[in-house]
């Protein structure tokens, strides 16, 4: 994948663009506002990370920049503060995420890749369908081998949604966000809570593990681990 | 709070309505002078007129005999020429001898004769306006025992009083308008000008510190005030966006570093030697709660600078408090605690999604970390006298009353749950929440545990508030 990462500091952006390459991601990486900017309208990337805060022009010009002039590939906003503004702000220039510093890297990567592989609205199917487990996003219905399983509202949205990102991994932070639109950090398990519960209806009386739990970052669902 | 203010129930309406009474009292007071003075000179005119005349007369009878008075009086009774007088002598055993009045009993001196004493003779003329008012009258003892007795009627006086109090009323009537008008000018000019200076305070209070109060530039005490309150603002905005800096700066200059530590350890974690890696799961844990406590902080300053209240919008607190429970029930129920909902339907209400969704999610985790297995903890939304009210109770071990009101500053920990997990700030960022939706907070006992109320502006002044700020 091409990503571009405009980051002015410099510790961040090494961590950021090593772990990247690591995992086979070419990067381009600029330290200031507007050579950012010049590499964001000339190249064509599929995941740009923008770091709010940057000396000469701020991530958010940049982002109302891009978007203006057409750029549609998808934007994850960084930023140090933990604004309560900031995330509607930065959704409102036209990003696609945003992540508060400091992130845990599985974060991240988390979030690029659902970046990258997000599909446009309009494609979205009606049944989601992962192995020989099948969810009807019309009749709200859910079945495994054919056999029916009923799920509550939020066990349904949960499963709803690792289905929509099966085979990524997704982190606790991303369920909160778009399962429970929890923008804050909860001091209770309800993520693996939920879970638990998810897995004793989808996993349990199955031969095959679905759900699977990824050590130190998240979650993912998908036929094999 | 709902503006505009009834003028009548203004200051200056009020300090208004004494002036014009006071004025007003003060114009009847120079009248009431006037009159009197006017009533006065026009009834002494009239006595010494007819105790000249009587004068006149008597000096004639001495001087020229009882006959050429006789004559005198004749001629005077039909004379048509104002001032119109009448006449009456007497001879000593009471009967007329000349003149237009009845006989009378003989009185020295002056005295007032009413009308009904013309009625006896009406010769000269029926239909004198004259003759229907009381006369003043000067009686004269002749030597030869006769009586000589010279009136003249108060018409005039009378009609001249009546014509002053008249122009008095009418002065009064036109004193009252003016003073009213020229006070409501005056007041509205200036309840404008204090209404403006509420506006402006009010869009402040909404979290608006860029707003200013209009200057007319007349260098008034008005525009003094304006000036000053300035000044203060001026002062206001200089101390909040300092703080705010400094909130930013501990945000960018601490949380770097400690992000950075994070990455190191996090880098750290594949290649530690045997037995660091729990070591170093724990530091990352530790980094972690720090980053978590700046956040809040800096959450809770930035509710409180107000500025969030600018993307308000109309939220259901049913749906929201709903959400939160759905996602908290099967929590408690692992901790073996039980989780309700009572839900009444509530209007919905001017706020802020995000920040409703964590204050309901704080009281709820509030009460199950404080909370032994077993407790029930009952989510009430209800509405009272128009207002949704949020009421978060538990059949824990409560708070003492006496530390209630304590719970909500920053860092503050009840002696009893110091061992357990938390930053202190759950409540504290609770309270800013509902201080920024206008919200009051009440803490009860449940008898037992603790009942946490949280008590919602009435929706409709909530919504004024909104079309004022959008002004």
């Amino acid at each position: 994948m091409k990503i571009l990462l405009i980051e002015d500091d410099p510790h961040t952006a090494a961590y950021v663009v090593n772990g990247l390459r690591e995992r086979g991601h070419v990067v381009d990486h600029s330290a200031s506002g507007r050579d950012g900017l010049l590499l964001a309208s000339g190249g064509a990337y599929e995941v740009m990370i923008i770091d709010r805060m940057l000396p000469g022009l701020d991530g958010l010009a940049i982002v109302k920049t891009i978007r203006a002039a057409g750029t549609r590939a998808p934007v994850l906003l960084l930023t140090t503060l933990g604004g309560v503004n900031d995330r509607v702000e930065g959704l409102e220039a036209g990003a696609d995420d945003y992540l508060t510093k400091p992130f845990a890297f599985a974060e991240l990567l988390a979030r690029v890749n659902a970046l990258a592989r997000r599909p446009p609205i309009v494609d979205e199917a009606t049944v989601l369908r992962v192995a020989d487990l099948e969810l009807d996003r019309l009749k709200r219905t859910v079945t495994r081998s054919g056999k029916r399983i009923e799920l509550q509202p939020q066990e349904f949205r949960l499963l709803e949604y690792l289905m929509r990102n099966a085979g990524q991994v997704v982190t606790r932070t991303m369920l909160l966000e778009n399962v429970w639109e929890f923008h804050f950090d909860p001091h209770t398990s309800i993520v693996e809570t939920h879970i638990s519960r998810l897995r004793a209806k989808v996993d349990r009386e199955f031969g095959e593990e679905l759900i699977h739990t990824v050590r130190g970052s998240g979650y993912s669902l998908g036929a094999s681990p | 709070m709902a503006p505009p203010h009834s003028f009548f129930r203004s200051t200056s309406f009020r300090l208004l309505a004494w002036y014009a009474a006071v004025f007003v009292a003060s114009v009847a007071v120079l009248f009431l002078i006037v009159y009197w003075i006017t009533i006065t000179a026009f009834d002494d005119q009239l006595s010494d007129s007819v105790e000249r005349e009587t004068e006149v007369l008597v000096e004639l009878y001495r001087s020229r005999g009882l006959n050429p008075l006789v004559r005198a009086i004749e001629l005077r009774t039909v004379e048509l020429r104002p001032p119109r007088r009448y006449y009456l002598l007497q001879d000593a055993a009471g009967k007329r001898i000349a003149g237009n009045l009845p006989p009378m009993k003989p009185l020295e001196g002056e005295r007032i004769l009413p009308v009904s004493s013309l009625l006896a003779d009406r010769s000269a003329k029926p239909d004198d306006p004259a003759d229907a008012y009381p006369i003043v009258a000067h009686g004269r003892l002749l030597e030869n025992g006769g009586f000589l007795l010279v009136g003249e009627s108060r018409y005039r006086a009378v009609t001249a009083r009546e014509a002053i109090v008249q122009a008095l009323a009418w002065g009064i009537a036109i004193t009252v308008l003016l003073a009213a008008a020229g006070g409501a000018a005056l007041g509205v000019g200036f309840l404008r000008r204090i209404e403006e200076i509420n506006r402006t305070t009010r869009s402040i209070i909404d979290g608006d510190l860029g707003q200013r109060v209009p200057a007319s530039g007349s260098g008034d005490e008005m525009d003094r005030l304006a000036k000053n309150l300035n000044a203060m603002l001026d002062r206001i905005q200089v101390l909040m966006e300092s703080l705010k800096r400094v909130s930013d700066d501990i945000a960018h200059d601490l949380r770097t570093p400690l992000s950075r530590l994070r990455h190191q350890l996090e880098a750290a974690r594949g290649k530690a030697p045997a037995g660091g890696e729990p070591v170093i799961e724990q530091s990352i844990v530790e980094v972690d709660a720090i980053l978590e406590t700046f956040s809040a902080l800096l959450r809770i300053s930035q509710i409180e600078a107000g500025a969030r209240r600018a993307a308000f919008s109309e939220v259901s607190v049913e749906q929201i408090v709903s959400a939160v429970c759905d996602a908290y029930a099967p929590v408690a129920e692992d901790r073996r605690q039980q989780l309700k909902a009572r839900l009444a339907n509530v209007p919905p209400i001017h706020g802020d999604r995000e920040l409703l969704t964590q204050m309901v999610a704080n009281l709820i985790e509030n009460s199950m970390h404080h909370c032994p297995a077993g407790v029930d903890i009952t989510v009430g939304l209800a509405q009272e006298a128009g207002a949704p009210v949020l009421r978060v109770a538990d059949t824990g071990p409560g708070i003492p009353a006496g530390e209630r009101e304590n719970v909500f500053r920053r860092f503050y920990r009840l002696e009893a749950s110091r061992t357990t997990p938390g930053s202190g700030l759950g409540l504290a960022l609770v309270k800013a929440v509902a201080d920024l939706h206008g919200a009051s907070i009440e803490l009860s006992d449940n008898q037992p545990g603790l009942c946490v109320a949280i008590r919602f502006p009435a929706p409709t002044a909530a919504r004024g508030r909104t079309v004022q700020t959008q002004r």
